[in-house]
């Protein structure tokens, strides 16, 4: 298959981190292609390189060896400038610890990336209504982080990733700080997004109840890919015609 | 643009204690500078007044050969047609008086004793029309009828050499127009502190007529003009040098902050310590902000990672922290021009003075006055310290890593 028929791939990519005199290997010549439209969970261990390669998907850090392809562009061949404009206009983002700006209401932190996407008022006060319905919170709009529960800040970060229309949602560990009811909630919520939008989520865990309605698995062990499983033998064109049925 | 002042203005009041330290540590500067500046405007104030009410005037008129050659005999480069000249100067708007001044110099002596002096001569009624009056120890000033006898002032280091007293007499010995000799006895009338003791030490005073006698002339050295306010000298200035032109003499005049040395070099010094306190205050805000801005950039380096993350320009990120900074200065700067208004009207109200100058046994008034211009250079200054002071941690907030930010704790 060639680069560009993938929304991202990771070809043989290896990244090393500096420790004292010597390097530790968080991802070992790991390689994965990942569909438009696909609802994909990375699972492993602490340490397995999950956050690692969604950091390199994201395109927030740089491989020591190897390209990363991102809708057949090849990553590592942008500027700091375009990079950032691919992040900005392509990827969203769901992080563990929510990252909402604490002080901007939920609405304002949803809008947050249509500001600097330059999107005009009046497209972003509609664009903010649509992302916060969507994920059912639009009657809190307009409070601050600090007055919602985990979940539902978790939902207002869901809305932010959503509200810029990107290609791809990358949610490291988003169920790490929900208990079991809101993780669940959370997990149902993407797949629905990505099943009604089309939305492309690559989401990290390692909490084995959340895989089970998951139709893609690729798990990391010491760096490279384990095993890359489609529950049931679901390919990736019967997990769409389920989610249209 | 909106928003991203908005989160600017927000994230000024996310932790409410430090930005009221910040706050009081820039606003306690700028009361600080409003109060010395304030307190050195007063002074500057007052001294300029006294200058001009001790006889300085406002504006002086002379014939412009006085300041191109020294005189070969007394008075030769003299006003002759004076009272016309003060006539017309007097008819002018804003002004409250001329006076014609003689000066003049020679030895006095008491029989026993004698010494050089600086005289002038004055028209005492016109000199207290326009409110110039000298400072009297002893006695009083000059009278404008004077019975035949020549009422004179003396400094008090005059009397002191001199061992004279109020109402003893003097001879004045000075040299004439014509070059020759003359004498004039006088009565002291009054004993004059100027404030300076080498002008003590050499003054004299006595009236008009009487120079003319002693002096056989009828010219005058220079006018004075009185004006109701000084701030009107550079209008009326302006109005008086085409008027003058049409006199015999050609004529030239001097404002008052041309001939008060004195004056300007209070008025340097005090500015460069003026200066020097606010250089002071500049730099400390600009170290209190800089190390106050870096522990906010080290709270927020995780939301700094987000933002980056989501594609926020890294310019954004360092315009973000000037623009809280600028904001925080000029809050700062709010609360600085505030306070030290107030504490100002309560020191003026306090009635609080300083001990006497040196030359003075006068209790100085402690007062502060409110210099609109001050309060933006003030303002502008630390506005301009913190703008200055979020450079670096606004660029190295820019540069952050983004991965190594968000996986800060």
């Amino acid at each position: 298959m060639h680069p560009s028929d993938d929304l991202v791939h990771v070809d043989a990519v290896t990244r090393k981190f500096p420790l004292d005199h010597s390097a530790v290997t968080a991802l070992d010549h790991t390689s994965l292609r990942v569909a438009a439209g696909e609802f994909l969970a990375i699972a492993g261990p602490s340490g397995s390189g999950k956050s690692t390669l969604l950091n390199l998907i994201g395109c927030i850090d740089k491989p020591t060896s190897g390209r990363i392809f991102i809708d057949g562009v090849d990553t590592s061949q942008l500027s700091p400038a375009r990079t950032t404009a691919l992040r900005r206009e392509r990827i969203g983002f769901v992080f563990q610890t929510f990252n909402l700006i604490p002080v901007f209401t939920a609405a304002e932190n949803v809008e947050f990336p249509l500001l600097i996407q330059g999107v005009n008022a009046s497209d972003r006060r509609t664009r903010v209504t649509e992302a916060l319905e969507s994920v059912g919170l639009a009657g809190r709009a307009h409070h601050r982080p600090d007055l919602l529960s985990g979940g539902e800040r978790q939902r207002v970060a869901v809305a932010r990733a959503i509200v810029g229309r990107p290609a791809l949602v990358l949610a490291d560990e988003p169920t790490a700080n929900l208990d079991t009811r809101n993780a669940t909630q959370l997990i149902e919520l993407m797949r629905d997004l990505n099943c009604r939008l089309g939305l492309t989520f690559i989401f990290s865990t390692h909490d084995q109840r959340l895989l089970e309605h998951t139709p893609r698995i690729v798990r990391l062990t010491d760096g490279q890919v384990e095993s890359d499983s489609h529950s049931q033998g679901e390919s990736h064109g019967q997990v769409l015609a389920a989610c249209v049925s | 643009m909106g928003k991203f002042l908005l989160l600017a203005f927000r994230n000024v009041f996310r932790n409410r204690r430090r930005t009221v330290m910040t706050l009081m540590m820039v606003g306690g500067g700028v009361a600080g500078l409003l109060l010395v500046g304030g307190f050195f405007a007063f002074m500057f104030r007052g001294l300029r007044e006294s200058t001009i009410r001790n006889g300085l005037g406002h504006i002086q008129i002379f014939t412009a050969e006085h300041f191109q050659r020294d005189e070969v005999h007394v008075l030769d480069t003299g006003i002759s047609d004076w009272r016309h000249v003060a006539a017309s100067v007097r008819s002018g708007d804003h002004v409250r008086g001329v006076a014609p001044r003689i000066d003049f110099y020679g030895m006095l002596s008491n029989g026993v004793k004698s010494s050089v002096f600086m005289g002038s001569a004055v028209e005492p009624d016109s000199e207290r029309a326009m409110g110039f009056s000298p400072r009297i120890a002893s006695g009083r000033d000059l009278g404008s009828n004077s019975n035949g006898e020549v009422e004179a002032l003396i400094g008090t280091g005059v009397a002191k050499s001199m061992s004279v007293k109020v109402g003893d007499g003097l001879t004045i010995l000075a040299v004439t127009a014509d070059g020759a000799l003359n004498g004039i006895d006088v009565q002291i009338v009054g004993i004059v502190n100027t404030g300076f003791k080498d002008l003590d030490d050499r003054y004299l005073r006595i009236t008009l007529p009487s120079a003319q006698r002693l002096l056989q002339t009828d010219r005058v050295t220079n006018l004075v003009v009185g004006l109701d306010d000084t701030e009107n000298t550079d209008s009326v200035a302006a109005i008086l040098i085409p008027e003058l032109r049409g006199q015999s003499q050609p004529m030239v005049i001097r404002k008052w902050i041309d001939l008060a040395a004195y004056y300007q070099q209070v008025r340097t010094l005090f500015s460069g310590i003026f200066l020097f306190l606010g250089i002071i205050v500049f730099f400390m805000v600009l170290m209190a902000s800089v190390n106050t801005l870096l522990m906010a950039m080290f709270e927020r380096t995780r939301e700094i990672g987000t933002m980056l993350a989501m594609g926020t320009p890294r310019m954004w990120i360092v315009a973000l922290f000037m623009v809280e900074a600028t904001l925080t200065g000029l809050f700062g700067a709010a609360v600085g021009v505030l306070g030290g208004n107030l504490l100002g009207v309560a020191l003026n109200i306090s009635g609080l003075h300083l001990p006497p100058p040196p030359g003075s046994d006068v209790p100085m008034a402690f007062k502060v006055l409110h210099v609109p211009g001050l309060m933006i250079g003030a303002s502008l200054l630390v506005v301009i310290s913190l703008a200055l002071a979020s450079i670096l941690p606004a660029i190295r907030a820019s540069r952050l890593q983004i991965a190594e930010a968000l996986a800060h704790v």
